[in-house]
């Protein structure tokens, strides 16, 4: 269960608020964030994994305080970036997730097939000794998920995972996302994906503006959007 | 040279199979060995030895011929330099000196996993661990490796979109973009070690030993089976 409360972010040298003050539960399998670019849904997806951290307000996973136990909460709640370049360390697809697995695997035989199953699993098995610069972009965002999920995290969050991707790839990304046995919190701007979530949080201007039904935050994200549109061409 | 970076392809031949200690002894050995012999022919049986030691890794083809080549170009000019200053057997020695050490790294880099490479740095590193976590030195090696290529996009990038603004002659549009992208690019490595917990929790054979106050207070005369349990248990 991941918990925030009256967590707030500002940013670290001006002080301006990016997210104001927010107290949620968020207990649901499924769950969208939604919003314009800028508005703090990142941020807010940040501070579940303690890669953002709360000025004020605490943030809690299972009981674990983002702040205090930044490892533990680490270990349950796998991170999923835009660009997976940035994710990818290793030269190789099976050394990246060995990677992953030396904090919880000692024994570098062991390692390297919990590291095999963990690319089987998604698809990658026959990928395993090309280099990550050699992969496509949507085999990358695979690899990385394949990084994230061979440590089992009971969480992940993905920030925007199918944005840089073409359709076939979004289309295989979002559904392997969809079919994981973990709680899924997703950042998107693809409404489609949104809509097939539990629970959707909508956010705007540095504060979660809508939470609830997917339908009806999609349908309030869209009046939000074009009635900004509307004021810019006014 | 940048295809080279993930050349490494899992084999069974003797070079596979030998330690990196060994293996990195070799490279020293031969180092020394180039500089220190003078003899053309010598150089060239060495630089064949070497070559022939690549071919025994099976390596992968392509990114290897492509390495060859980039090294034949060295050589090459070095021998141009030489000959027009009509030293024809130093000409011959160095150009040998050049493959010889090139064709052995390259064959180390296929026969050895990056894994294996961050243990030995981890273990070569031990005596400083007070200073710096030898996990973490490890690591800063396979991150170095891993920028290289990334740095190499992000300035043929820039290249390409200064040209498309019509200023390829100015290096200014082109270093300022990369520089500050490289920046950027190293933020989001960060950040994606941070959010894959690695090298924040030591490997469970790297953890630091429990002090005595935390250690079980056993009875003297106790044996060591039971104070092995006593500890387990604890």
């Amino acid at each position: 269960m991941i918990e925030f409360k009256d967590a707030a972010v500002t940013a670290p040298d001006s002080g301006v608020p990016i997210l104001d003050p927010t107290t949620l539960t968020l207990t649901e399998d499924r769950i969208s964030i939604i919003g314009a670019n800028g508005s703090g849904k990142s941020t807010l997806a940040r501070l579940i994994n303690g890669l953002v951290i709360p000025v004020s307000g605490t943030v809690t996973v299972d009981g674990f305080d983002t702040v205090k136990h930044g490892a533990k909460v680490r270990r349950k709640v796998g991170y999923l970036f835009t660009d997976p370049t940035s994710q990818l360390i290793m030269p190789t697809a099976i050394e990246d997730v060995t990677l992953s697995l030396r904090r919880i695997i000692d024994d570098r035989k062991e390692r390297n097939l919990a590291a095999m199953a963990a690319l089987e699993e998604i698809g990658l098995g026959d990928k395993a000794d090309v280099s990550v610069n050699a992969l496509s972009g949507g085999q990358r965002q695979l690899l990385a998920l394949a990084g994230v999920l061979a440590v089992t995290p009971s969480i992940i969050v993905a920030d925007e995972p199918t944005t840089l991707l073409d359709l076939r790839w979004r289309a295989h990304v979002g559904a392997l996302l969809r079919a994981l046995p973990v709680q899924l919190i997703e950042v998107t701007h693809d409404l489609d994906s949104a809509s097939r979530a539990d629970r959707t949080l909508l956010v705007d201007r540095g504060a979660v503006v809508f939470d609830g039904d997917p339908r009806e935050a999609i349908g309030m994200y869209r009046d939000l959007m074009f009635g900004r549109v509307k004021e810019t061409e006014e | 040279m940048i295809s080279l970076l993930g050349i490494y392809r899992p084999r069974h031949t003797p070079l596979h199979r030998a330690s990196v200690g060994f293996k990195l002894v070799l490279l020293l050995a031969a180092t020394i060995c180039v500089i220190v012999v003078d003899d053309p022919v010598t150089a060239c049986g060495i630089a064949a030895a070497c070559l022939l030691l690549l071919l025994s890794t099976a390596p992968p083809a392509k990114p290897t011929l492509r390495g060859l080549l980039l090294i034949a170009i060295m050589a090459g000019v070095t021998v141009i330099f030489q000959v027009w200053r009509g030293e024809y057997a130093k000409a011959v020695d160095t150009a040998a000196d050049i493959v010889a050490i090139s064709a052995l790294a390259l064959a180390i880099t296929c026969s050895t996993p990056m894994e294996e490479v961050l243990d030995a740095i981890s273990k070569l590193a031990r005596p400083v661990r007070r200073i710096l976590p030898p996990e973490t030195l490890g690591l800063m090696f396979a991150m170095t490796l891993r920028a290289i290529p990334e740095a190499a996009r992000l300035l043929v990038e820039a290249r390409t979109a200064a040209r498309a603004r019509g200023l390829e002659r100015s290096p200014r549009a082109i270093l300022i973009p990369a520089a500050t992208r490289s920046v950027g690019f190293a933020l989001q490595l960060g950040q994606a070690l941070h959010a894959r917990g690695i090298a924040e929790e030591a490997p469970p054979d790297r953890r630091p030993r429990p002090s005595s106050a935390d250690e079980p207070k056993h009875a003297p005369g106790t044996s060591r089976r039971a104070r092995r349990r006593d500890t387990l248990n604890s």
